[in-house]
């Protein structure tokens, strides 16, 4: 059973000033699951995200990724250990085309240096560009490859960034919000993409404040409230569970009604 | 960028045969000397612009003390040849190795800043060396400057005239504009264009930000150095006051005009800006006005610049406004 856990989070806190961000989770991912992180909004799911990515580091806690502590780890080294993430508020390179947006998830994997840039780097070259476009194909933007990535729509968008994420051949995938900003078709597109993702063995951690997408995609949801996880379980599971109602769900109603 | 690579055996040597058939045929037909000057200056200023737009238009960071590495490599390459009597050929690497050293050494503290005070710590640094070279004088000969450069001498040719000088600056420039235009249309050219954009992002794709950003400068400096060399060799006289903060905004704003992140942009940048205001001499006094009016107008109506590939207005902004968010530190990343 070890032998197959890929991210292995333990006792993780962590405190801006007197607000404890992240309070004390311990959590576990294996080999070929999709999981879902859910919380309201300021439950502290970004900041857990950025811990386990190594943009923040932690008040206490351990996070050991493949057999390897990330304590003090830089956030291109946890990348290069196989975690690619996409960010929240969509954070694409605009001024570049989208084939040389997901060539750079290629080039932080494989390596292409000042030598390469100066002597030529053929084979190396080959390899990124392969590469990228093996992730672009995949996520069906091979035909914009030259446009200027400023120049997609909001939902292309969203897509190129997993492209690009794609492109560094992560162990672990860690989307933070995809659906945030899409319409209910856009967002079934997405739930689609992201289980055959899964199917083709992927492993993936989704971030997210929309409960349907997760309720319906994942096989398993962890639940963040004030920082704690209050509930680890299988989605009906979790739907069902009083303190999540309470605590999430209950405020949810409060604020509809 | 690696995608169009097209006809680049031709392009290169439609630039080679410019440079030197073209450019010096027009410029003996204009009858020698003075032409020729302007020419090497010129050229040793596309070189100073091409070097400067690795680090400000490809990756990102805002330099304002360009000038000062640029009078680094000329001091190098001048004391050398004066005091240990070097050949051209020594001269010329030796201020490149120089530049870049210290280059690298102002690089290692400032990268991790972020990019706005950057940008003011490079102006600090270019001032510094400004002060060293004038208040230094044991070594430099601070405001005295150095007289009796040696003129350039490659294995036994005697390059001292001004066509051989131009022919040098050519050489340098066109090495510089190869090895410039072969990173950024590279994937490591790609790894710095993601840094201009979001450095974080890059971060999180397995790019180290901080040693991309170390060597992009440190091989920017050194082309610097070494158009310090030539100008050095070149001039025969150089002092401090060609390594003001002034020189480091004119390589600046040739940047900016041409383009940010476009190498043919930077050589348009650096010819027009050398060669309007001589161009201009007619109107006496009102010439710096004028060119300050084209620098003007083509901020306004090319905020790319005449090829860039992003804006100058878009850089300062996102560089300013990571600053005053603050969302990324209070100055360290």
């Amino acid at each position: 059973m070890m032998a197959d856990v890929l991210l292995e989070i333990t006792a993780l806190s962590r405190a801006f000033g007197g607000l404890r961000a992240v309070d004390d989770v311990t959590a576990e991912i294996r080999q070929g699951e999709l999981v879902g992180l859910i919380g309201s909004n300021g439950a502290g799911k970004t900041t857990l995200f950025n811990l386990i990515s190594g943009f923040t580091p932690p008040s206490s806690g351990t996070v050991v990724f493949r057999g390897k502590s990330l304590a003090g780890m830089k956030p291109h080294q946890v990348s290069r250990l196989g975690m690619a993430r996409t960010f929240q508020n969509l954070r694409i390179f605009p001024n570049m085309t989208v084939f040389d947006n997901v060539s750079v998830g290629a080039i932080g994997a494989l390596g292409y240096g000042l030598g390469h840039g100066l002597l030529g780097g053929t084979k190396r070259a080959g390899e990124i560009s392969a590469r990228a476009w093996t992730a672009l194909e995949r996520v069906g933007l091979a035909d914009l490859a030259g446009e200027l990535a400023a120049n997609l729509s909001y939902g292309k968008r969203k897509y190129l960034e997993i492209a690009r994420a794609l492109a560094t051949d992560p162990v672990l995938l860690i989307l933070d919000e995809p659906a945030a900003g899409l319409n209910d078709t856009e967002t079934a597109e997405l739930a689609g993409f992201i289980k055959s993702l899964h199917a083709d063995g992927g492993t993936i951690l989704l971030v997210e404040h929309d409960m349907g997408l997760v309720m319906s995609i994942c096989e398993r949801v962890m639940v963040l409230a004030s920082g704690a996880k209050i509930a680890d379980a299988a989605p009906k599971v979790v739907q069902a569970d009083p303190v999540v109602l309470e605590a999430y769900l209950g405020i949810d109603d409060e604020e509809d009604a | 960028m690696a995608v169009n690579a097209s006809k680049p055996l031709l392009r290169q040597l439609g630039l080679l045969a410019v440079l030197f058939g073209a450019i010096p045929g027009g410029l003996a037909l204009m009858g020698g000397g003075y032409p020729f000057q302007i020419g090497i200056t010129a050229l040793i200023f596309v070189t100073l612009a091409v070097s400067l737009n690795l680090v400000t238009g490809t990756a990102g960071l805002l330099s304002l003390g360009h000038a000062g590495f640029f009078g680094i490599g000329a001091y190098a390459a001048a004391l050398a040849a004066t005091k240990l009597h070097w050949p051209f050929l020594l001269t010329l690497p030796f201020a490149g190795l120089v530049a870049a050293a210290v280059g690298v050494v102002v690089a290692l503290p400032t990268m991790r800043l972020i990019s706005i005070y950057f940008a003011v710590a490079t102006l600090g640094v270019g001032e510094m060396i400004h002060v060293s070279l004038l208040n230094w004088v044991s070594f430099t000969r601070g405001p005295m400057g150095i007289r009796s450069i040696p003129p350039i001498e490659v294995l036994g040719f005697d390059l001292s005239g001004v066509v051989g000088g131009y022919y040098v600056a050519a050489t340098v420039a066109a090495l510089a504009i190869f090895a410039v235009h072969r990173l950024t249309h590279s994937y490591y050219g790609n790894a710095l264009r993601s840094l201009r954009e979001d450095d974080q992002c890059s971060a999180a794709m397995g790019l180290n930000p901080v040693r991309l950003k170390v060597q992009a400068f440190a091989v920017s400096c050194a082309i610097a150095g070494m158009a310090g060399a030539v100008y050095a060799h070149t001039a025969s006289f150089i002092s401090p006051d060609s390594f003001r903060f002034e020189e480091s905004i004119l390589i600046l704003a040739m940047v900016v005009v041409g383009g940010l992140g476009s190498v043919p942009g930077a050589i348009i940048g650096a010819i027009l800006l050398i060669v309007l205001p001589e161009l201009l001499r007619g109107i006496g006094d009102f010439r710096m006005i004028a060119v300050g009016t084209f620098m003007f107008l083509s901020i306004m109506f090319l905020p790319k610049g005449l090829l860039g590939e992003a804006s100058a207005i878009s850089l300062a902004r996102r560089q300013l406004g990571a600053a005053w968010r603050g969302d990324i530190g209070a100055g360290w990343k």
